[in-house]
């Protein structure tokens, strides 16, 4: 149940935790479940260690985390540099590490003032924020 | 009239098709994003945050046609990233096309001129630039010097060849409203045939987290803009959804209504909120829990939303849902100025900036 609408008019965006680098807890149910809603919205690539031993590092994209049990739910992952993806039950997994890069972070208007007063301090011109690279 | 009669028929018809076959929840636009890379890095989007794996990928042409047949729209909005970076675009654009759908590209421009040899004018066609205020404020908005004079070029390049083009602007809070009204004229005298605007939503995974405006603000934004409207602005948008920007009306949120598609599935509940996907748009329908989105729901990532995506189909509803709401739309269209003599709130017009003089959106004190 969420509270009333009006109350949260004024709160707006959210504080991204600096995960980049966390090996979260995954002994209990509740610590998994809450590991994969924060790799469901981590802007970056995790890895999950399997029960069966296998790695895999990817972009979770999706979460089904309605069920009762973790045999119930799964995570969606689209898997680094192969075109498939893949579902992975919650009781499949043994351990997580958010290893990938977060994309957003370090990107906010704050950090572009600073880095245009810098550039334009040096003399620089076409002064702007980079795509992010591909390779 | 900002839109071609053939396309106001086109989704009118739809429309009244849909209600009277009962159907209560209907898509009237899609929103193709056939990819996610970008080569603009804009701090306020939450569309292009992910590892470069994710946004080398793309939709294939048959896969964009297949969502589009899938919900059967008349209307497809293609944004990303940005689009005219599709190797295959120009392929997805003729197939759309050739499905007699009208298409809105929504595109930075900064590739426009170099790519329109790829597309024919059309009246299917609109390319719709991004354009978030004047030279500065743009050049800011969008993190890169430079960016508007580019994208100037390609408007005026793509009208000199026929092609239908529009703008979309997208506010955040700092937004002045005098610069705004100004950059209308600006649009207007460049001669294209509408402008579409949108409060910045915000998404959780875009950078900044500082900019985003509450419904209060953006209500107080809108009025001071939309109010006292110069004869020739046009706006490619439902006079009734500009009216509920303005504060003049309200809506619940009609969030399949504008439905979205890209390489990850059919993203559920919305354009905006990524809150998982659904391989079918059958299965969006039927296994997203509507309730728990909207402002009514309490859902606190709804609370401040006004975009179009959610709310522009509630108007459109309105329009043809009722007697009471076509009248509405025929006056708001009849009598568009919006007399307003408070809307600004005896705020002086600030002067227009010199071009290279960065215009400051206020920072954090955290900066």
């Amino acid at each position: 149940m969420h509270p009333p609408a009006g109350t949260q008019e004024e709160k707006l965006g959210v504080v991204h935790e600096n995960l980049e680098g966390w090996i979260p807890p995954t002994a209990t149910e509740p610590e998994i479940r809450l590991a994969l809603e924060k790799a469901f919205d981590y802007r970056g690539d995790v890895t999950l260690t399997l029960k069966d031993g296998r790695k895999i590092e990817g972009y979770v994209f999706d979460r089904k985390s309605a069920g009762p049990s973790l045999a119930d739910c799964l995570v969606r992952v689209m898997i680094k540099d192969q075109p498939a993806k893949l579902n992975v039950a919650y009781s499949d997994i043994a351990a997580l590490a958010f290893t990938g890069r977060d994309t957003a972070a370090g990107k906010s208007f704050a950090a572009w003032v600073k880095k245009y007063n810098d550039k334009k301090a040096a003399g620089e011109k076409n002064i702007g924020i980079d795509a992010e690279p591909l390779d | 009239m900002p839109v071609p009669v053939s396309q106001m028929w086109t989704v009118a018809s739809y429309v009244i098709r849909q209600r009277m076959a009962g159907r209560k929840r209907y898509p009237f636009v899609l929103m193709l994003e056939p990819l996610l890379r970008c080569n603009l890095a804009c701090a306020g989007c939450g569309k292009i945050q992910y590892p470069a794996h994710v946004l080398k990928r793309q939709l294939t042409p048959e896969e964009c046609f297949r969502a589009v047949e899938e919900c059967g729209v008349p209307v497809v909005s293609i944004p990303g990233g940005e689009p005219l970076m599709h190797p295959q675009i120009a392929e997805i654009v003729d197939g759309l096309v050739a499905r007699k759908k009208y298409i809105y590209l929504c595109t930075n421009a900064l590739l426009l001129k170099e790519k329109l040899d790829l597309f024919k004018p059309s009246k299917y066609l609109t390319f719709s630039v991004h354009m978030d205020g004047e030279r500065d404020h743009h050049d800011f908005a969008v993190c890169r010097e430079g960016t508007y004079d580019v994208a100037v070029e390609g408007i005026r390049e793509a009208l000199k060849r026929g092609f239908r083009v529009t703008t979309n602007t997208t506010l955040f809070e700092g937004a002045d409203p005098h610069s705004v009204r100004r950059f209308f004229d600006d649009m207007m005298q460049l001669g294209v045939e509408g402008m579409m605007l949108s409060p910045g939503y915000t998404y959780d995974k875009a950078p900044d987290q500082e900019h985003f405006l509450s419904r209060r603000k953006t209500r107080n934004l809108f009025r001071q803009i939309l109010s006292n409207r110069a004869d020739n602005w046009r706006f490619n948008m439902s006079p009734l959804f500009l009216e509920f920007l303005m504060g003049r009306r309200s809506y619940s949120c009609t969030p399949w209504g504008m439905p979205t598609y890209n390489i990850f599935g059919w993203q559920k509940p919305c354009y905006l909120l990524q809150d998982g996907y659904a391989d079918t748009f059958e299965e969006l329908l039927r296994e997203t829990d509507w309730e728990r989105y909207g402002t009514e729901s309490g859902n606190p990532k709804c609370a401040n939303c006004m975009v179009h995506s959610g709310y522009e189909a509630s108007a459109v509803n309105d329009t043809f849902g009722s007697l009471g709401g076509f009248l509405a739309t025929v006056r708001s269209t009849l009598f568009h100025k919006y007399k307003d003599p408070d809307a600004m709130g005896g705020a002086s017009p600030s002067p227009r900036t010199n071009a290279g003089q960065l215009v400051q959106i206020a920072t954090s004190q955290k900066a």
